[in-house]
């Protein structure tokens, strides 16, 4: 690495770069849905994918693989990728700390406290009913995060050491109630293993409402954020209402990864690398950030699922692994060749 | 307070002393009923007579061969813990930061998993070599003309967060049996303890704390903006090498002997430099409160009846209550 890379500070990529760059996931996105629709346990062709939909035949194998299985894993893969990666880049953005993932306003551990506590006390084993649970747990969590950050009068550090707190602490309690009971174990591993693997539509229909709201609030929620971003006074300065803009975001945050987690489990890497890598493509503007962020979760998401279902990874590795398993490598990579752009 | 002697003059804050004495004090309670609580329980006045040397055969070698030696790493690799965590949330700006940063954490479970895998032994062996390998990689790969801290920071979440993924991965190839004790070794235990252990940890500590303690006074001006840093007299980069390795150090010296903790290194930091006030790194004072934190979550995985758990498994129910508290009251005080 030549010297001057780290001297000159990062530059800003035109809009003409940026198209190019959105235009490119988009097409990546596309490909690759191809990609994992045809491939899997069992082999289907290039027609098939395309006679599945254009002349659905309910009896024929490889049409139900492709429509009933292969559909709704790939929509649960793009919806909770592009989720988890506009949540982290909410969450890096309000905060205004590479560290923060969205898991950390207590979503993920809330979610998982819920489940354990609930397989517990009342005996529950059906995966389908863990989608409430994992909602409200998070949401309970995620609503102590904020009163302990400071309520309204938020501050970022506040709410990151609170966030950081509450979640450390849900995580070990539900890790000791299960080194207590075993048949707790057994049925939360199944659960926090999460993955896409036996996502049906009705629960994508479940959450879609869900999702579509947080992405309602992200979006003039990333509009604030520019401003931000500058800094609190700054900001109220500009004429922004901080605390109901932390307020808004952080709601959005919560939806956003709430809804991801009872659909396929606690999944961290995501949300915690996309932003980065958004970043780098993009640049540190909020609104292209989002854009960039849900592409590059889905691209991601699709990838990981797509990948996992490789032989070499025993043929069904959670999506979550994957996409750290890809992602890392791909962020040291940018980090490397692009030198630092900060937040 | 300022005390000045002829080739040096120091600053003492008040608070911080008053505080360091009552930590030091809850270290000594801690530590004092660690030693009587158990599966066999001794009165305050069975403890005295044990340490000065007049009691029967079966209680001295209780506390001298099984809680003694527990109870002293515990405090040794809380102490290094706290340090480490303390000096690099100082260094990169970060309250989020702690070693798990710079990889060495998953390296080290990632080549004790490894280990496990391809020899079935070398456990601390294959996490000693993972971790550093992985510490010097991430510096390496982070180095460009400099250090610098953001840069530091993203290639360690990469390599961290890929190394996690390996080790989920190494988990799944390791049968049902290993895999178990494979999981309660990476959540960190104290169990079965002896004296070479403390040896081990101790040494380490008297080497690295006079070197911790000069650090002080660098890691009291590199937390601010770089130009004023630079500007106070530091050389930044080299300056922040060294704080990175001998904080990769006391991890490396705390892991050996506990496995990877959890919590204690991120912990640490933030209570005592709430509780000292005044902006200081209160190096040190983590130092105490990480070994209080080890302590208390080793006295609790003694105390629960069921079966041996993992000291891990609880730092964090130990540690996460206290930073909600200080941050509930200083935040009503208005004084955060």
């Amino acid at each position: 690495m030549t010297a001057h890379t780290a001297s000159v500070p990062s530059e800003h990529p035109g809009t003409d770069a940026r198209g190019r760059w959105l235009g490119a996931s988009v097409l990546g996105l596309i490909v690759l849905s191809m990609f994992a629709l045809r491939f899997g346990v069992r082999p289907t062709g290039w027609g098939q994918i395309w006679s599945a939909f254009t002349a659905f035949q309910p009896l024929n194998p490889e049409h139900i693989v492709i429509r009933e299985i292969r559909l709704p894993r790939l929509i649960g893969a793009i919806l909770a990728g592009s989720s988890l990666g506009m949540a982290g880049a909410l969450m890096q953005g309000m905060t205004r700390n590479p560290l923060a993932d969205p898991g950390l306003l207590g979503v993920n551990a809330g979610a998982s406290m819920g489940v354990v506590v609930c397989i517990l006390i009342f005996g529950m084993t059906d995966p389908a009913d863990f989608v409430w649970i994992a909602l409200g747990g998070g949401l309970v969590a995620a609503l102590l995060v904020y009163l302990l950050g400071g309520g309204n009068q938020a501050n970022p550090a506040r709410l990151i050491l609170a966030g950081a707190a509450v979640s450390a602490l849900f995580l070990a309690l539900s890790r000791s109630l299960l080194l207590v009971s075993q048949q707790t174990l057994d049925v939360y591993r199944f659960w926090v293993l999460g993955g896409f693997d036996g996502i049906e539509f009705s629960t994508i229909l479940t959450l879609l409402p869900f999702i579509a709201f947080g992405l309602a609030l992200a979006i003039p929620g990333s509009l604030v954020l520019n401003a931000l971003m500058l800094g609190e006074d700054m900001a109220r300065g500009l004429g922004v209402r901080v605390g109901l803009a932390q307020g808004l975001i952080g709601l959005a945050i919560v939806i956003l990864c709430g809804a991801t987690v009872s659909m396929a489990g606690p999944i961290a890497f995501v949300g915690l690398i996309v932003p980065h890598l958004a970043r780098r493509i993009g640049g540190s503007d909020m609104r292209w950030m989002l854009f960039f962020s849900a592409g590059i979760g889905a691209l991601l998401m699709v990838a990981a699922d797509l990948l996992g279902r490789l032989p070499l990874f025993g043929g069904n590795m959670q999506a979550g692994v994957m996409a750290a398993l890809i992602g890392g490598p791909v962020l040291i990579w940018l980090v490397r060749r692009n030198g630092v752009s900060k937040l | 307070m300022i005390l000045r002697l002829p080739f040096l003059s120091l600053h003492f804050s008040q608070r911080a002393a008053s505080v360091g004495s009552g930590l030091f004090l809850a270290l000594l309670i801690a530590f004092v009923a660690s030693v009587q609580l158990g599966a066999f329980p001794l009165s305050l006045q069975q403890t005295w007579s044990t340490f000065s040397g007049n009691s029967e055969g079966v209680q001295r070698m209780i506390v001298i061969e099984h809680r003694l030696p527990r109870i002293l790493t515990a405090i040794g690799a809380g102490a290094a813990f706290g340090m480490a965590g303390s000096m690099f949330q100082t260094m990169l700006r970060n309250p989020l930061a702690s070693p798990d940063v710079i990889g060495f954490n998953a390296g080290a479970s990632c080549g004790a998993l490894l280990a496990m895998a391809l020899t079935g032994d070398f456990v601390l062996p294959g996490a000693m070599t993972g971790g550093i390998i992985t510490a010097i990689a991430v510096s390496a790969l982070a180095w460009n003309n400099g250090l610098h801290p953001y840069r530091l920071i993203l290639i360690g979440i990469g390599a961290s967060l890929t190394l996690m993924a390996c080790a989920d991965v190494l988990m799944t190839k390791l049968d049902a049996l290993t895999a178990a004790e494979m999981a309660k070794w990476l959540v960190g235990t104290l169990n079965t303890r002896d004296w070479d252990d403390v040896f081990l940890v101790w040494t380490g500590l008297a080497l690295l704390t006079p070197l911790v303690i000069w650090l002080q006074f660098p890691l009291s001006r590199i937390c601010m903006a770089d130009d004023i840093a630079t500007g106070l007299g530091l050389t930044l980069s080299p300056m922040r090498m060294l704080i990175t390795a001998t904080a990769v150090a006391l991890v490396a010296l705390a892991v050996s002997v506990a496995g990877p903790l959890p919590f204690v290194a991120f912990v640490s930091g933030p209570i005592a430099r709430r509780l000292v006030r005044g902006g200081s790194p209160a190096v040190l004072h983590s130092a105490v409160v990480g070994a209080i934190v080890t302590l208390l979550a080793d006295i609790a995985a003694r105390s629960v009846p069921i079966a041996q758990l993992p000291a891990g498994v609880f730092t964090a129910i130990i540690g996460a209550p206290v930073l909600m508290w200080l941050l509930l009251v200083q935040f009503r005080k208005g004084t955060l």
